[in-house]
């Protein structure tokens, strides 16, 4: 199933070159949760980064269906 | 003493009497510094009641015991006053480097009184206090005011000073200092434009002592090193300052867009924190001993919107940008030059801009009233805009009262996003419950400042707080008012402090802050009485907005009644209902948000 990952600011760096606008297509096998979706990139998994499932705070193992976006960065301070 | 200098000055700007004074030490120790202090003088000096632009408002300036000491972020003053554009309390909060130079000059807060019957701007080196003449100044923005002081005083001293917005008492005025760090929300610039005072210019050599300067070094060096790993781990802040969080607000839909019509902006790639780095970000620039240093050097090279200056931040993005629909980075990024110029709060001034271009869309006021046609996303009416305001000509004179009397006047308050009349900052209640409860209760109106608990429920600091929910708000909104209190207080940035500030599970004592104060000072607080002081503060802070007679708390038609229409918080309104009892309950307030007899006597407060 296809679902997409958008990393913003500083993460975008751990994105494959195809990347547009901070967000890349994945094409996973069903079962994969947004802990899975997020660990194919090189982002540090710490106290300092937020992991969001269509905008929504969710569980960690949450698995994913088709068309779920996964959103995550990194904050230590905000606006 | 230490830490604190003891000492204040009394400027009389009738009179021109100036007078220093010392300060109790048991009032320093109880109301810690900075805001608190300011409160405590105010609360027993002035009738809430005077009207914020006449002689009777004071204006006061002060800084926290550590303000310039070793530590990490110690650069911050607070202003604070009545607020023209609220009739509540204003406190408004600026780092950089002139709160260093004031503490230096050997008092820890300035008073201005009175009202002068020509400009003025007041010098002060050490001993050397004088009230200067300033008409040569008046009508001059705040960079070349700052320009021009510097050199007939000393380039070693740093300014504080109006621009023509707070001349022109527009209600958005702010109080610049270093030309592009601002106290501005709440109209304190109006305040000082209302007094004849273009300026404050400081310098001098008055270190506080420090109780242990050995235990405050070593403190300082190892609260660095950890912001600085904090720094590598996750460098957003000093890359990108807060210009990286409208794609975070945008995912999670509370991205004010278009006056809150939406919670999404469409174009939010075009102005995000990327778009401002790769296009026209210089470099980075510190306040004062700050190891984040989140400031931004920038330069729009050419064009129509030619220019250099710093910023904009995540609120100037969220206001000027996706709250008019502005989409062109360009022009926004010169919109918030020309604020900074002027004198301007970006957040009042963006969101008043964006009620109006609403009410225009609605055909509540006519192109003829306008001048000019003023739909969303026009980005060159919205810079015409920001002109008349500052200068209080044609419409920018109704645009200068803010949205709420502009949307009055027009007779759809619904359109004015605001509480206590005072334009919300950049994040979407109804999809962040507790920035809801927080608005709502705010002594000073809207404002992240006042205790911002998007740290939690967006940020994920110190802990991931669902957004969408109200459960446990209460005592995170009563947690955050009391610890931002604490901050103010204390002379710190709440960027940095709350990450050293508290303890992970769930925050309940600020030790790191605690430690610093005892070194600092020597007023061997515990934490406990460090928390109890901030709580002090507020709820002095709430019996002046109660005798201001701005008793009620709630929330603007939008947030209640009109459920977000689209992003991951669609179909919600603010839940207050459900929050305030239990807020009120946690903070010893009544059932109308007084707080009690009983409150008062076991904070030591009058009753
Ligand atoms: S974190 Fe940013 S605003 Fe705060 S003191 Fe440092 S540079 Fe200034």
């Amino acid at each position: 199933m296809m679902i997409r990952v958008k990393l913003i600011a500083n993460y975008r760096e751990a994105l494959p070159p195809e990347a547009k606008n901070g967000v890349v297509e994945l094409d996973v096998p069903n079962g994969t949760t947004v802990y899975d979706a997020i660990s194919r990139f090189d982002i540090p998994l710490d106290d300092t980064s937020v992991i969001v499932l269509n905008g929504l705070t969710v569980d960690m193992n949450t698995p994913l269906v088709e068309g779920d976006m996964v959103t995550a960065f990194s904050a230590i301070a905000g606006g | 003493m230490y830490g604190w200098h003891l000492k204040l000055l009394r400027v009389n700007l009738t009179t021109k009497k100036i007078t220093t004074e010392d300060v109790d030490p048991k009032i320093a120790r109880d109301y810690l510094g900075g805001r608190g202090w300011a409160i405590h003088y105010l609360y027993k000096e002035m009738d809430p009641m005077a009207d914020a632009l006449s002689p009777e408002n004071m204006l006061i300036f002060a800084t926290g015991p550590l303000t310039a000491t070793p530590a990490p972020t110690g650069n911050r003053y607070m202003v604070i006053t009545k607020s023209p554009l609220t009739g509540a309390l204003a406190h408004s909060n600026s780092g950089g480097e002139f709160p260093t130079w004031m503490k230096r000059t050997g008092f820890d807060m300035y008073i201005f009184e009175g009202k002068s019957p020509e400009p003025v701007y007041l010098f002060v080196n050490e001993d050397q206090i004088e009230l200067r003449p300033a008409a040569h100044l008046w009508g001059k923005d705040t960079h070349e005011t700052t320009d021009i002081l510097k050199g007939e005083t000393s380039q070693e001293a740093r300014v504080a000073c109006i621009g023509p917005a707070g001349e022109n008492l527009a209600l958005m005025a702010a109080i610049m200092n270093d030309k592009h760090r601002a106290a501005a929300r709440s109209g304190v610039g109006a305040v000082m434009g209302s007094k004849n005072l273009k300026a404050v210019v400081a310098m001098g050599n008055k270190n506080p002592a420090l109780h242990n300067p050995e235990g405050m070094r070593n403190l300082s060096v190892s609260t660095s090193k950890e912001v600085g790993v904090d720094v590598k781990k996750g460098s957003n802040m000093r890359i990108y300052g807060t210009s990286y969080v409208p794609q975070v607000t945008n995912t999670l839909g509370i991205l004010p867009t278009r006056n809150f019509l939406q919670g999404t902006f469409e174009h939010v790639d075009k102005i995000d924190g990327d778009a401002l780095k790769n296009q026209y970000l210089i470099r980075h620039t510190p306040c004062y001993r700050c190891p984040l240093s989140c400031g931004r050097l920038t330069e729009v090279p050419d064009g129509p919107y030619k220019g250099k200056g710093e910023g904009p931040e995540y609120e100037t993005i969220s206001s000027l940008g996706t709250g008019c629909g502005v989409s062109n980075l360009a022009a926004l990024v010169k919109a918030n030059y020309l604020c900074n110029e002027y004198g301007m709060d970006t957040i009042t001034t963006g969101m008043t801009i964006a009620a109006a271009m609403e009410m225009y869309e609605k055909g509540y006021i006519s192109e003829e009233i306008i001048g000019m046609p003023l739909k969303f996303g026009d980005h060159d009416a919205m810079i015409a805009m920001i002109k008349l305001m500052a200068y209080n000509e044609g419409f920018g004179k109704e645009l200068a009262q803010g949205s709420y009397r502009l949307a009055e006047k027009y007779g759809h308050p619904e359109i004015a996003v605001t509480t206590r009349k005072q334009e919300f900052p950049g994040y979407d209640p109804r999809g962040s419950q507790g920035m809801g409860l927080l608005y709502a209760t705010s002594n000073k109106g809207a404002s992240h400042m006042e205790g911002d608990v998007a740290y939690e429920e967006v940020f994920g600091v110190p802990v991931k707080e669902n957004p969408l929910t109200t459960e446990g708000k209460p005592e995170l909104v009563r947690h955050f008012e009391n610890s931002f209190a604490l901050m103010d207080s204390s002379g710190l940035c709440v960027f940095v402090a709350i990450r050293y500030a508290f303890n992970k599970d769930r925050m309940i004592l600020p030790l790191r802050v605690t430690e610093m104060m005892n070194l600092t000072t020597g007023a061997n607080y515990t934490p406990e009485e460090v928390m109890i002081a901030a709580d002090r503060v507020y709820t002095l802070e709430r019996m002046f907005l109660m005798k201001a007679g701005s008793t009620e708390d709630t929330l603007p038609h939008r947030m209640l009644h009109e459920p977000l229409p689209d992003g991951p918080a669609k179909g919600m309104v603010v839940e207050l209902d459900k929050m305030l009892p239990e807020f009120y309950k946690l903070r010893g307030w009544d059932e109308k948000g007084v707080p009690t007899k009983e409150k008062l006597i076991e904070l030591g407060l009058p009753v």
